[in-house]
């Protein structure tokens, strides 16, 4: 999709761009995560990636970086195209990730992360340690870090340095094509500062940047140009000065919202749960909301807003450090999951591998685990019980099983979710907690899922929905709270709830394209 | 997916001073400290002859405790030392008694020691059985080999030219401390500034980093145990040079001890932290404390439970330290 | 080996139920060979007396596998087991307890070592291994400096009926192991608390996100042990009719030994009691025919700690780490 307008902004003749893939087609089993994206970096060019979750920016870059293999498409590096089997061969051709968690060695000093693997050797094969301090030292001056020395042992670090770290490392390995994965998510302002002013520097170095944020004024403030993927797919790409975050969020949001199942009205009750000042350091700051018997509330944000953390202080697992649980009225303490269940809540995890099932379990004791107290007799198992209480399961959510044997480690994303949902129903609790519902499950599983939760809904049972997903946010949802940086930040009736306004208000993005920095 | 902001408990900055940070400082004072109160109670702890009993008759502790203080670096354990020394004990003295030119006495337990341990540390690390389980049962096959083989005999008539223990070089040092202290430094140092030294805490602090860097955490488990081994093989030598007679039995609960200098000279048990210096220091500790309960009236049989008691308060420390440095979940 | 309505039966892949019947049908070999190689093996005196001397490490491998079904381990059950005794000894002689208190007294020791253990690794999070090596130190050590190595003798004579006994011609101390195993074994296969066993093994933290009291759990597991190491001492001292410091040393290897010869997983997740049941029988019956050709004692535990590690090892080949499949 390059067109003039789109072309690299430097001057300077048709040099051939650093990286250039086209056509890149990439699917996982009941998945299309990419298809058919074109993508290009010029030397020195920072070119930013937006995109939900879920819309293929991570595999993308895990294709650049030599992860994944794409099904289709090519990839050419310098113009000369490229195969990238392994991560080694991203290395070798000169491309760097620097990821969210960082790979570093606490005990060990700057020099000595940054060459780890690949360290100057004198004669004799020793280390050669007086070169590696003073390449560090080279580094350091090259990106202008003053306040770093190559001894300091990095466990001392704070946040901000051990990524300078971090890129210090890619540059060693003589990166040119650098690519940051959220690098302000856990920064303060300053090091953000900090962390512009090295983009720059390495941008007249003529090293390239993929850089991928939510936030629109970064994107404003370094970005050439910017692409947008949605669902796998290109949307398009803009030179940065041409176009508005407005426009933006409209590229990365605006679609159909087919109704994955239509929401039928439902009396809304009294509340079932009310949270006021909730607080839990360092992702849960003072939160407040009512979730009400038959409404369902929809939590949306970016990942890392600090939704599941707020999910699981009110389930217990990390109690709350100070603020109000009610539940129907009542004050309450919640200090574990046990407590949270007795009181009728439920919460189905996020991660439902390691959270909400034991997969070397079979069908039937993966039902019954939240719910043993009711197919035993003093602390005794009734065999019979729970059968009962897993056919009851499987018949209603339709689960698809060998039997009730079968071990659920090898059933599919959607009869796992579906085993998870049901071991938590057969307690019939009062709130139902759910962590991205329909992630990775297929269209179909997913279409069963959501006519469940009207169901439950219309049974007057309160449902609290995080999502990613903001057509399953818009279109089940009574109403939208919106979560940033641990604090709600916004909140939507049905009517109010438009793509744009509810990704603006995840994005803090109002007024973002305003004053972009020289 | 925000960073966890991790600090680590040592303030280290700059080159040399590494090798030395709040552990040791900590041990140092203790020993110290300890010397002054026992002496200000009863003089006679501090006496020449004592003081000289304490670490001459100890150092082979501090040196295997420097086998053991990489291994647990390196994320895993070893209780099978304490018969390992036993045995290699017992095959320097047989061989010695059996005329074998002194050079080879000396160096047959080195190989044998660094052997056994290389043959664990393949199983720990290329067929992935845990730690605990190989080291444990070796301790047995060791142990109840020690004994069938010999039948509990004593050694005795070992000639003179075997106490390597006794030698002193330029007439003061005593081999003992000559060699504890080497063996330290060299560690230490090898430790701190060879490739081969920060793979050992690279894989005992994030293995799978480690990995992505270009270092092998097999290949590095196995030479860790081979270096213990070599340590074990010394320090037995140490030991059985120092006897008149070797008993053959495994000296009891030798390993805890060594676990316990380990552990409480700052290794931490959650892998990929410590120094050797700690752990010598803390040897020499463990000997003092052990001294001075005769010298303060206790009984000595009250040793071990001082040991336990280290280990578990070092322990529960450094666990509550870490605990209290991260941000939240 | 009787047994389980699969439906109940936890977390037990095919291969376990071959492990088992593997080493049933081992265990059958074994005793006829022993039998053919020694007239005064197969005897029911001679059988009956490995029963009496099994207890003491029996009754330890039933919380034992317990605890490594949840991934756990305990190194301090033999330093337990010399601590209670000098209790028992200590209480009664030192202090003047009546002896069934005595006997009480000593067994609640225990409770309390286990108690700690569960305690520390619970709440501290110290990790089980370094938790009971600590103690297997601290605990030895209380022992040795409580009884400054001096012995208790000279107990009545009613004393060693546990130990030395018999009702109904079987030891009076086997009948107190059967009835452990059949409340181990029944707890584990068709409780609430032996299914949370096996889920904390599997997966601990989607057994905490269930709701289920993970470190309750956990804590009593020790505390069982450590209960059980006082029930062993009992059965020990009254055996030996003396009490002394290093009772129980060792113990640990052939408890251990035992569960992981059983088939219970060293990495959690998998076992039951009649496994271990299984290994603890074979492990004596080793040991008793080594003795009976002429092995001394202290060689046995070469045998021992080899089966250890072969066991470990094919059981891990046999299916893996406990990697899930899916």
């Amino acid at each position: 999709m390059s067109d003039a307008r789109n072309a690299p902004v430097r001057e300077g003749g048709p040099a051939a761009p650093l990286l250039a893939v086209a056509g890149i087609e990439k699917s996982f089993p009941g998945v299309r995560a990419l298809s058919g994206v074109s993508f290009e970096v010029a030397p020195g060019e920072v070119h930013a990636l937006l995109g939900e979750n879920g819309a293929g920016k991570s595999t993308l870059i895990k294709i650049i970086s030599g992860v994944y293999q794409p099904d289709a498409g090519t990839i050419h590096v310098d113009g000369r195209p490229l195969r990238l089997d392994s991560p080694d061969d991203a290395r070798r051709a000169g491309i760097a990730t620097i990821y969210q968690e960082l790979l570093l060695f606490r005990d060990l000093t700057v020099a000595e992360n940054v060459f780890m693997g690949h360290a100057p050797r004198s004669r004799g094969g020793r280390l050669d340690w007086k070169a590696m301090a003073a390449k560090t030292e080279a580094l350091l001056a090259a990106l202008e870090i003053v306040d770093l020395a190559p001894s300091r042992i990095v466990g001392s670090l704070s946040v901000g340095n051990r990524q300078r770290v971090e890129i210090l490392r890619a540059l060693s390995q003589d990166a040119r094509l650098l690519i940051m994965d959220e690098p302000t998510a856990a920064l303060t302002e300053y090091d953000v500062t900090r962390l512009f002013d090295i983009v720059r520097r390495l941008k007249s170095r003529g090293v390239g940047i993929i850089y991928i944020s939510h936030r629109m004024d970064e994107i404003f403030q370094l970005a050439d140009r910017v692409t947008v993927l949605r669902d796998g797919a290109q949307v398009g790409t803009r030179r940065v000065v041409e176009t508005s975050s407005a426009e933006l969020v409209q590229m990365m949001v605006g679609r159909q919202i087919e109704s994955l199942f239509p929401k039928v009205a439902v009396a809304v009750g009294a509340p079932v749960l009310e949270v006021r000042d909730l607080v839990r350091r360092p992702m849960t700051k003072s939160i407040s909301l009512t979730v009400r018997a038959g409404e369902i509330l929809g939590l949306a944000g970016l990942v890392g807003s600090g939704r599941s953390e707020l999910a699981q202080t009110i389930f217990g697992v990390t109690p709350a450090e100070s603020g109000r649980i009610l539940v129907f009225g009542e004050p309450v303490q919640i200090r574990s999951p046990g407590r949270a269940r007795a009181l009728g809540i439920a919460y189905v995890p996020e991660d439902r591998a390691t959270q909400g099932l034991v997969r070397p379990m079979n069908v039937r004791e993966n039902f019954s685990l939240a719910s043993l107290a009711k197919v035993a007799r003093f602390g005794f198992i009734d065999a019979a019980a729970e059968t009962r209480l897993a056919e009851t399961g499987v018949t209603r959510f339709r689960v698809r099983a060998g039997s009730l044997d079968q071990v659920v480690g090898r059933l599919s994303g959607g009869n796992q979710q579906k085993i998870v949902l049901g071991k938590w129903l057969a307690n019939q609790p009062k709130l139902l907690i759910l962590d991205e519902p329909t992630r990775g499950i297929d269209v179909g599983a997913k279409a069963e899922i959501h006519r469940l939760m009207c169901e439950l809904a219309a049974q007057g049972l309160a449902i609290l929905m995080i999502s990613s997903e903001l057509p399953e946010v818009l279109g089940m949802s009574d109403r939208v709270l919106v979560m940033r940086e641990g604090r709600l930040v916004a909140e939507f009736s049905r009517a109010e709830a438009t793509p744009e306004a509810v990704g603006a208000a995840m994005m803090g993005s109002q007024g973002a394209d305003a004053g972009r920095a020289a | 997916m925000s960073t966890m902001v991790v600090s680590h408990l040592r303030p280290g900055e700059g080159g040399a001073l590494r090798l030395f940070a709040s552990q040791e400082a900590l041990l140092a004072f203790a020993i110290i400290g300890i010397a002054i109160l026992v002496g200000l109670y009863n003089p006679r702890f501090l006496a020449t002859r004592n003081l000289a009993d304490i670490v001459l008759g100890n150092a082979y502790i501090a040196v295997a405790a420097i086998g053991m203080s990489m291994v647990i670096v390196s994320g895993n354990i070893d209780i099978s030392v304490g018969s390992l020394i036993g045995v290699l004990a017992t095959i320097s003295g047989t061989l010695a008694v059996a005329g074998v030119p002194i050079i080879l006495v000396w160096l047959t337990p080195l190989v044998v020691g660094i052997l056994v341990m290389m043959l664990q540390g393949a199983v720990i690390a290329y067929l992935r059985i845990p730690a605990i389980v190989v080291t444990l049962g070796m301790l047995s096959i060791l142990k109840g080999g020690l004994i069938s083989v010999t039948g509990g005999r004593w050694i005795t008539d070992l000639p003179q030219s075997f106490h390597l223990a006794d030698i002193e070089l330029f007439g003061i040092l005593p081999m003992p401390v000559l060699i504890m202290v080497a063996a330290t430094i060299l560690a230490a140092l090898w430790m701190r500034y060879s490739a081969s030294g920060r793979a050992i805490y690279a894989t005992g602090g994030n293995a799978e980093a480690a990995r992505l860097c270009g270092v092998s955490p097999r290949r590095t488990v196995v030479m860790v145990f081979a270096l213990h081994g070599l340590f074990a093989g010394i320090a037995a030598l140490l030991f059985a040079t120092q006897l008149k007679v070797i008993q053959s039995t495994v000296p009891p609960n030798l390993e805890l001890t060594v676990i316990t200098a380990a552990v409480v000279g700052g290794v931490s048990i959650l892998g990929g932290v410590g120094t050797v210096v700690g752990s010598t220091l803390a040897a020499v500790l463990i000997a003092e404390i052990a001294s001075a309960l005769v010298f303060i009236n206790v009984s000595p049989y009250w040793i071990h439970a001082v040991q336990g008691a280290l280990i578990l308060v070092t322990v529960v420390a450094d666990i509550l330290r870490r605990r209290r440095r991260q941000v939240g979940g | 080996m009787a047994v389980l309505a699969p439906e109940v039966r936890s977390a037990a892949p095919r291969w376990l139920i071959r492990h088992e019947t593997l080493l049933a049908a081992i265990l059958v070999v074994a005793l006829a060979i022993l039998g053919l190689l020694n007239e005064r093996f197969l005897t029911i005196d001679n059988l009956l007396n490995q029963g009496r001397l099994m207890t003491e490490v029996g009754l330890l491998a039933l919380p034992m596998t317990f605890i490594i079904i949840t991934g756990g381990i305990d190194l301090s059950v033999g330093s337990i087991v010399g601590l209670c005794a000098i209790m028992l000894g200590y209480s009664w002689k030192n202090l003047g307890f009546p002896l069934p208190l005595a006997i009480a007294f000593a067994i609640g020791v225990g409770g309390v070592a286990g108690f700690v253990n569960g305690l520390l690794i619970t709440r501290v999070r110290v990790p089980p291994l370094i938790m009971t090596i600590a103690t297997l130190a601290l605990y030895r050590g209380l022992a040795e400096g409580i009884s400054q190595a001096r012995s208790v003798r000279n107990y009545p004579e009613w004393f060693f009926f546990t130990g030395q006994g018999e009702w109904l011609g079987v030891p009076v101390q086997l009948w107190i192991l059967l009835v452990g195993i059949i409340m181990a074994g029944i707890a584990l296969d068709r409780t609430t608390f032996g299914r949370t066993l096996y889920a904390i093994g599997n997966n601990e933290t989607a057994a905490r996100f269930s709701g289920l009291p993970v470190d309750r759990v956990k804590l009593v597991v020790y505390t069982l042990s450590g209960l059980a190491a006082g029930l062993s001492a009992w059965v020990l001292v009254s055996r030996v009719t003396t009490t002394r410091s290093d009772m129980g040393s060792g113990y640990e290897l052939d408890v251990i030994a035992a569960v992981v010869l059983g088939g219970t997983s060293i990495f959690g997740g998998v076992g039951t009691i009649w496994g271990t049941v299984v290994g603890l029988v074979m492990i004596q019956l080793l040991k008793n025919g080594l003795a009976l050709t002429g092995v001394k004692g202290d060689a046995t535990i070469i045998v021992i700690g080899a089966v250890l590690i072969a066991s470990t090892l094919i059981a891990s080949s046999l299916h893996g780490r406990r990697e899930v499949a899916g």
